[in-house]
Formats: structure tokens, sequence, C-alpha cells
């Protein structure tokens, strides 16, 4: 086993470093207020490569691989997760099209993508439930050579940021009645709905998803008319959780650094509260999560390079880290003393930033449920 | 413009200066531990270099006197858009002062061949002497112009460079072969890309010797070099370090009359 | 090896002596005095011969001027070539230039021309029994300082920082003036200047304020970095910053003290809310007598404190501000 990282990914981390800290610092005071996504860095992060991150340079990506991913959203959290949290949604967007689009559908909606012309966006969850994605009760019905489109989706990221969604609807009955469409924002009876005011990772834009009668080509079929659970399933499963993590890792590594800091300066007794015994483990227990999760993250996204089969390991990076990032941001919090409930210290965002990570692309229960029956299955009867 | 040169030089990371520390018995820095980055202003000098070749199509050569292990610093470097690299590593190059330094680059310069423009930084974080640029351009016998804040391209490679001076700017005229020496406000670095990343990957470092140079031996490294290290001292601090007690209005009193007793008011 | 030539260039714009060429003539005389040795001055220029006298009132034995219209404005290559032909003619012992914009550019190439050593930065010059030049320039972690020596190559080369040295009372004296014309065609192409664009200084210089007060992270705000350039208004001094502040935006870039900024050294300089970093040390250790307010009890900089107070600023200056009030004498 090699625990390594190569030069490659090393630059990878310090371009986005640098970028994250010169671009995206400015940025967070107005996020916070208005809940807005700064959208004029999507064509800085383009240039950088973030936004065509995993895209095959054919349709303009760079095509690099997840755990280059991992590394560079993880990066960007860093310094403030909900830029990275619109970023994996639009990875998954491209995840999702690259995987089961048709040629004409890939070289039509992956270039602008690469380009951050646009955000991408996938919308899954209803008011009717996210985990129950078999209860979903949008509707798609083929008439003539369109889909007319019924439904609504909720808590949908970029859902006001993208010209095109990826939609899952109803075709059919059971498992094998799920559909994927694209559909295009200013397509007849297309629209984004609400918008979500959320606690944390304010700066990512969450809303709805609303199709009233919507009219698509028939061509903008996604995969094959009922495969669209498998289209839900692997996107997210694969980017999304792996993206989640990630997210969820860097704000990790931001409680990590505020900890230790805080606890390095402030002085108490006449020393840095850092020489306090019980301070110095709570930065201990801090940085043993952190070290736990960058290993779970990365070995998830080191599988699927490897195309190994990964879903239980990026369920486990995914719960895992979510909760341990809200955990350790509380501790970071309660180091920082009344300081950490101030709002000018960045340490009280992180802990708010951490808890929406935790039920965002799939709740910390679906993942356990994932992983029990990777856990008990060796050991099932058979019959 | 066919080619321009920039000297890369890697120092140890400015984050972690405060970790550095000088060995008592070797008098040099302790370097183990310490990361290594491009000379900050070496960033700048390569942006503009890098915008020629964006303007002209011309090559961008990294050269850089160093131990192996810059290697790193040079790949980031060829990540920012640089096409080769060219590092000058022999056991007989350490402990140059500058004039020698000059003299080693200058000559590598003229064996990677014809050239329009050299950008440097205009001076080292670590060394800070920039004595170097002049040094090199001299021993070329090129012009050079130091703390440029503004290189303007012109028609026929003409460039007009502002150069930062205390309390105002010069405006000058001049054309290639040129070395310049780059202040912070001359530009800024571009982000390293993805692409570039990966394509750096590809690109060539290459090492030479002395073997590669050929210079007379006695003109280099410590022995070579016209000015010598004689001694390192700790500098005596001889500060008083008397402290102030008492409530903010007394310290106030007592520094205020202290002020008084130095004659400042 | 006595009676060393010593040699200073005076930097010049617009016919107006840079007072850096007068603190070198006040060292030269000092070292030249002890080895019993010379100091000419080195003058460069379009109609400079009157300030010839000014040199010699100030410490100089002789004045070498080179006074014609291509010395004006300055320009490298033609400044090199001049500077290199009088070296060679007369070869001194020891040539001395501030460490300037101009002179940082114009010392190694002129080091270079003459194949010969040059130091930078020196904050102390000393001669040594043989009369042979030590050059003090800080060390690593400004704790310390290291000791160059050029043993064999002439002109011994150094530039010093404008502030470190000392300029002499001018006093009647007598001396040469030489006119020194380069006996060669000056070559002349090359770099053209187009402009030379100066400003009026808006605050007193930093490096040659006798107060420097300078602020750190610890002033907290705008309106606490406010009260401390009243306080610097306050003493007739210069206000100068670290690092953070500078990025916060409080202060300039051209206000920074430290390695990678200007070193300073007044006779009374109070930090207010600096950690004391070494790079900050560096350029601020030499002043005469420091005074340091943290409220950090182990803050660095009570390593190199003359007085050192525990306290926040952000308390003690406004009160300061009231004492000093309260004394200063009606004019």
């Amino acid at each position: 086993m090699d625990f390594k990282l190569g030069e490659r990914e090393e630059l990878l981390r310090k371009s986005t470093r640098e970028f994250a800290e010169s671009e995206i610092t400015p940025r967070i005071e107005a996020m916070e207020e208005t809940g807005e996504f700064p959208l004029d860095l999507l064509k800085p992060m383009a240039k950088l490569g973030i936004t065509g991150l995993i895209a095959p340079p054919e349709y303009e990506g760079v095509g690099l691989g997840y755990l280059a991913r991992t590394i560079v959203l993880e990066e960007l959290s860093r310094v403030c997760a909900a830029v990275p949290m619109g970023m994996q949604v639009h990875h998954m967007a491209i995840a999702c099209l690259n995987d089961f689009g048709t040629e004409e559908q890939k070289k039509k909606y992956i270039p602008p993508l690469s380009r951050g012309e646009t955000m991408g966006c996938v919308a899954v969850t209803e008011p009717s439930g996210g985990s129950d994605v078999l209860g979903m009760q949008a509707t798609a019905e083929l008439k003539g050579d369109k889909y007319i489109l019924n439904g609504r989706k909720c808590w949908i990221t970029n859902s006001h940021t993208s010209d095109y969604w990826i939609v899952i609807a109803r075709t059919g009955e059971g498992p094998k009645g799920l559909s994927a469409f694209i559909v295009d924002k200013d397509a007849p009876g297309a629209k984004p709905g609400r918008k979500e005011h959320k606690f944390g990772l304010r700066g990512a834009n969450t809303g709805e998803v609303v199709m009233d009668n919507c009219e698509i080509p028939k061509g903008n079929l996604l995969g094959q008319e009922g495969g669209g659970l498998g289209v839900a399933l692997k996107t997210v499963s694969e980017s999304g959780r792996t993206g989640m993590a990630a997210v969820a890792l860097g704000i990790l590594q931001a409680c990590y650094e505020e900890a230790a800091k805080y606890a390095s300066e402030r002085v108490l007794y006449g020393k840095p509260i850092a020489a306090l015994q019980a301070i110095s483990f709570y930065v201990a227990e801090i940085y043993t999560q952190l070290d736990i999760c960058r290993l779970l993250c990365y070995r998830a996204s080191w599988m699927k390079d490897q195309n190994m089969r990964f879903d239980t390991e990026s369920a486990i990076a995914k719960s895992y880290t979510c909760e341990a990032a809200a955990q350790c941001a509380k501790k970071a919090i309660e180091i920082h003393g009344a300081n950490g409930i101030a709002l000018e210290y960045k340490v009280q965002r992180l802990l708010r930033d951490a808890m929406v990570t935790i039920s965002a692309g799939g709740t910390g229960e679906i993942g356990k449920v994932v992983v029990g029956r990777a856990a008990l299955t060796p050991f099932m009867k058979k019959g | 413009m066919e080619r321009v040169i920039v000297c890369v030089k890697p120092v140890p990371d400015p984050k972690v200066w405060d970790r550095l520390r000088m060995d008592p018995v070797t008098k040099t820095l302790i370097r183990e531990g310490i990361p290594s980055v491009v000379n900050p202003l070496d960033k700048h000098a390569l942006e503009a270099a890098l915008e020629i070749k964006d303007t002209y199509g011309a090559e961008v050569v990294l050269l850089s006197m160093a131990p192996p292990d810059a290697r790193p610093v040079l790949r980031e470097a060829l990540s920012m858009g640089a096409d080769r690299a060219v590092l000058l590593s022999d056991k007989a190059f350490a402990g140059s002062d500058t004039l020698a330094t000059a003299l080693i680059l200058a000559e590598a310069i003229r064996r990677i061949g014809p050239f329009d423009l050299i950008c440097c930084g205009n001076y080292t974080l670590d060394g800070s002497t920039a004595q170097v640029p002049s040094q090199v351009a001299e021993f070329l016998g090129i012009p050079n112009i130091m703390h440029v804040a503004y290189m303007g391209l012109e028609q026929d490679k003409r460039l007009v460079i502002t150069q930062k001076i205390e309390q105002g700017y010069v405006k000058i005229a001049a054309a290639p072969p040129l070395l310049l020496s780059f202040t912070k406000e001359a530009n800024k670095p571009r982000f390293i890309s993805f692409l570039e990343i990966l394509a750096a990957e590809k690109r060539e470092i290459s090492t030479w010797t002395n073997a590669d140079l050929n210079l007379d031996e006695s003109l280099l490294g410590l022995g070579g070099s016209p000015t010598k290290m004689a001694d390192m001292l700790l500098r005596e601090k001889g500060r008083q370090g008397l402290r102030l007690e008492g409530s903010p209005e007394e310290i106030a009193h007592q520094l205020a009359n202290k002020i008084g007793q130095l004659g400042f008011i | 090896m006595g009676e060393p030539q010593i040699w200073v260039f005076i930097e010049q714009r617009r016919n107006v002596v840079h007072d850096v060429g007068l603190e070198l003539l006040g060292k030269a005389r000092e070292l030249a005095d002890a080895a019993g040795g010379r100091v000419a001055a080195l003058l460069l220029g379009d109609g400079v011969l009157p300030l010839a006298d000014t040199l010699i009132s100030f410490g100089a034995d002789i004045v070498l001027v080179a006074d014609h219209p291509a010395m004006e404005p300055y320009r490298l290559l033609p400044y090199t070539q001049v500077l290199a032909e009088a070296c060679r003619a007369h070869q001194p012992d020891i040539m001395l230039f501030g460490a300037t914009s101009l002179g940082v550019e114009l010392a190694p190439r002129l080091a270079a021309r003459l194949k010969t050593g040059l130091s930078a930065h020196c904050i102390d010059l000393q001669l040594d029994a043989d009369s042979l030049l030590l050059q003090m320039v800080p060390g690593w972690g400004g704790g310390v300082v290291a000791t160059i020596k050029t043993p064999e190559h002439r002109p011994q080369m150094a530039t010093v920082m404008p502030g470190v040295m000392k300029k002499l009372q001018p006093a009647p004296r007598s001396g040469q003036v030489i006119p020194f014309t380069p006996s060669e065609d000056l070559d002349l192409s090359g770099p053209q200047v187009l402009e030379v664009h100066r400003e009026e200084p808006q605050e007193l210089p930093l490096e040659t304020a006798e107060v420097v007060v300078a602020g750190g992270f610890g002033v907290g705000s705008p309106e606490g970095w406010k009260l401390l350039e009243g306080l610097a208004r306050l003493l007739g001094g210069a206000v100068g910053a670290t690092r953070p502040p500078v990025d916060e935006g409080w202060a300039s870039e051209e206000q920074m003290i430290g390695q990678s900024g200007k070193t300073v050294r007044p006779r009374l300089y109070i930090g207010v809310g600096i950690s004391g970093m070494s790079h900050h040390v560096v350029g601020m250790d030499e002043a005469e007598f420091v005074v340091a307010i943290n409220t950090d009890p182990k803050a660095a900089i009570f390593e190199v404190a003359d007085l050192a107070i525990v306290g926040d600023c952000r308390e003690i200056i406004p009160l300061l501000l009231n004492e000093l009030r309260g004394r200063v004498k009606p004019s």
C-alpha cells in the first residue's frame, strides 16, 4: 500500500489553496449575508481547471480523476465550503452525462459545464423525500416526440444557477419505472422555484426545480427509459458521496487549523492554553479525526480511479466525515471560549457548514443502511 | 521575440521563517524540514516572460543554480507555463557569492543559446542582495534595468519600462537583448492551472554541472568568491528590558515621562 | 597596507545630493582618520561642480567630478563606464555606495566590470589592523551579525542603507576638486530615459525619522491605527508597520519595516501590538531606545525592548496621548 501522494497531487493542492485563499476569501462575507453563489468565480475556476476537472478532454475537460477532485474540493472547502458544495454537484452533473449520455448529448451539454459557462445540477429529491427515492412523484409522459414532465424537486443545489438540470421522474411503475432527463431551464413549463435559506453552506445556491407540463424533446432522455434509478444511484453514490465527503474534509481541516492556532496564541494563566493538557487533548482528537477522514476520503476516491466498486467505502467516507466535521467544529468552538460564538470568528461558520453537509447528498442514516447491508451480507444465510 | 530566460531561485518558504535557525557550529542555515518555494519575485519575472510567450510565442526557459532538491520547485515554475528548465547543480558552485554566481549563470545562459530577454526577480527573500541580475547582465554584455514596475511591449520588440525609484518612477525605452528585474507591482502572477500541471510533467528539467559549463574552478564556489564570510556573531542584545508595571493610567504616565526625558516632547 | 583610499559614490538627482552620500562620507572620514587614509567623493552629473565644496565640508579630501551633459540623467551604462575608468586609473582600496534604488543597480554592475567583491546592506563598516574593510551585514534570524571581507580583490565594495551611517557636522575643510574626463568615448547607446517623475514625499521618510511609531496586528482596527498616527504626529515621527497591518490595508507597503521592508534606526522606536517576529526585528533592532506594548508577556518583541509594557495598546495609547498633550510646550 502506497500512502504517498505524488508531485501532481501536491501541485494541485498548492494551486487550489493559493486560488482559494486569494480569490474566495474576499467573497465569504457577501456569501454569508446574501446566500448567493459568487458566479463571477466560475470563469477563474474554469481557467484553473476546477469546473472541468473530471470531464474528459474531448469535452473540454481536464480529465483528472477522483483523488485529484477530492484534493481540490478539500482545499476549496478549507477556505469556504459553500463554493465546493456548488462545484461538487456541478461535477455530479458532468459524471452523470458522461456515464449515461449519448455522444450527441455529451457534446452538447458537457463542454459548457467544463468551460464554467453554467453550473451543473442533479435533481432527485422531492418533498416526498430524498432518502425514499422510489416514493418520488414527479412524472414524465411521452407524447409524440416530446416528454411532458410534471413535478417539483426541492433542496436542489444549483437550482437557480444552472442552465439545465438532470431530473429523475417516473415513467412507469416500480423500481424500473424511473427515468432520467436533461431539462433546459428555458424549456416551456420549467422554472426554478423558491430559494432555500440555509443556516450553513450559505453561498451554495439551494432551491426548487418546478416542472409544470414542462415539454422537453424526446432526445433529452438520459440513458434508457426505466434506467433512472441506476442513474440516480450511481451518480449519488459515486461522485455525490465522494464530493460531499471532500467538502466536509475541508471543513475539518479548517477546524484543526483554527483550534490549533487559537490554542497556541490565547494566553491564560500566563501561558498559551495549548499548554493545558485538556486543550491539547481536544486538538489531538480533532487531528486524529482529520487523519481518519482524510484516509477514508482518499481511499474511496482512489478506488474509483482504479475502477473498483466502492459504494460501501464512499458511504463510510461520507457519513463519517460529515459527522466528524460537525463534532470537531463543536470542539473547536469550545476551545475558543466565548470567542467561539462570536460572528467575527471563523469557527462558528465551520459548525454551521458541517451540520448542513450531514444530510446533504445522503443522510447519515441512509449511509448506515448501505454499510449495514454490506457488512451483514457475507453472514446472511441463504434461502 | 523567440526566447526568454527566467532566473528562478528556491528560497525557504516565508510562511515558516520564524522556524529558521542558524547552526551555531557551521554558521549556515538549517534547511531540514523547511519547505522551499519559488522566490516570490521570480514569479513576477516568470509572469512577464509568459506574457511574452502568449503574445509572441517565445520559448520560456527557466534557469536555476541550486542543489538537486530544487527539482519540485522548478516543476512548480514549469507548471506556470514555462517550456523547460535548466538546473545548475555542482558541489563546485556551493558557497558562491554574487559575483561567482553571476559568472555561472551567465555562462549557462550563453550555452542555452540566443535570447531576447532575461527576467529576474528584483531580489531574493533569503539573500536580498539584489546584486546578481546586474552582474549577470554585465558578464553577458547586455543592458539591465532593475526595479521594473511595469513592462510595456511596443512594436518591433521595443519595450517601455517603468522603473520604480524612491518617491517616483522613471520611464525607460529599451530593446532586446536586455535583462530586467521585476518588482511585485509589475503584474499578478497567474494561478497554476491543472492542465499546465499535467503538461509540465512532460517538460524537461536538465541538470548541468561544471562539466557542461567548463568554467575555471578557481573562480567558483567559496574559493572563487571575492567576498568571504569571516565571522558570525550573535548580536549582543544589550537591551535594558525594564518592565513598566501598574494600571494603564500609571503606565501611560511613566511612559510619557520617559519620552519627555529622551527629549521628544 | 595602510593609508587606504576610500571612495564614496555621491548620488545626486537634479543637483541635490542624496543624504546617504554625506552619511557615507562621514563614515569614510572616520575610517580614514583612524588609518591614515584619504577620502574621495565621486560626483557625476551635469552642472554639478558647485556641489564639490559641500562634499569637502562633509569630509571629502578629494572630489572627482565628471561634469558632462551625458551624465544627466543617470543612466546605468554610462555611469558604470565612467566609474570603472576612474577606478582603473586611481586604484581605490574601498568604494562605498548608498543602497538606494540607483546604488543597488550601479554598484553590482561596477563590481562585475571590475571583477571585485561587493557586500550589500552593511550595517557597520570597520577597518582591521591591516586596513582591510570589515563589512558587517545582518545574518539569519536577526540576532546574528556576519562579517564579510574582500581579502584580495579591489576595490572592496559595499553598499549601505540610508540612515545607517551618520553625517558629520559640515566644517570648513580643505580639499581638492579634480575634474575627471573619461578617456574613451562614452557609449550612449542602450536604454534611454524618457521621463523621470518624482513626487513630493507625503510623510517623513521612515528611514531617516528620529521617532518611529510602528504598529502590528495587535492595533486591532483602522480606528486604533489612527491613534497610532496621532501619536507619531505628536512626537514628530513616522509611522511604520509589520506585514499584517499592510495586508489589512491600515498601512501602505512603503511603511513596512523588516527584512523585506525598510530598515530604521530611530532614536526612539515604539512598537505597538507587534509580536516581534525576527523578520520585523531585523528592520528595527538598531533603534537607540525601544518601547514595546503587547498583551502577550512572552512576545518576542520584549527581547529587544528597553521598556516592556504588557498591556492592551487600545487602552494605553489613548491615555498616553492625553499625558503627552498635557506636556507639549506651547511654541
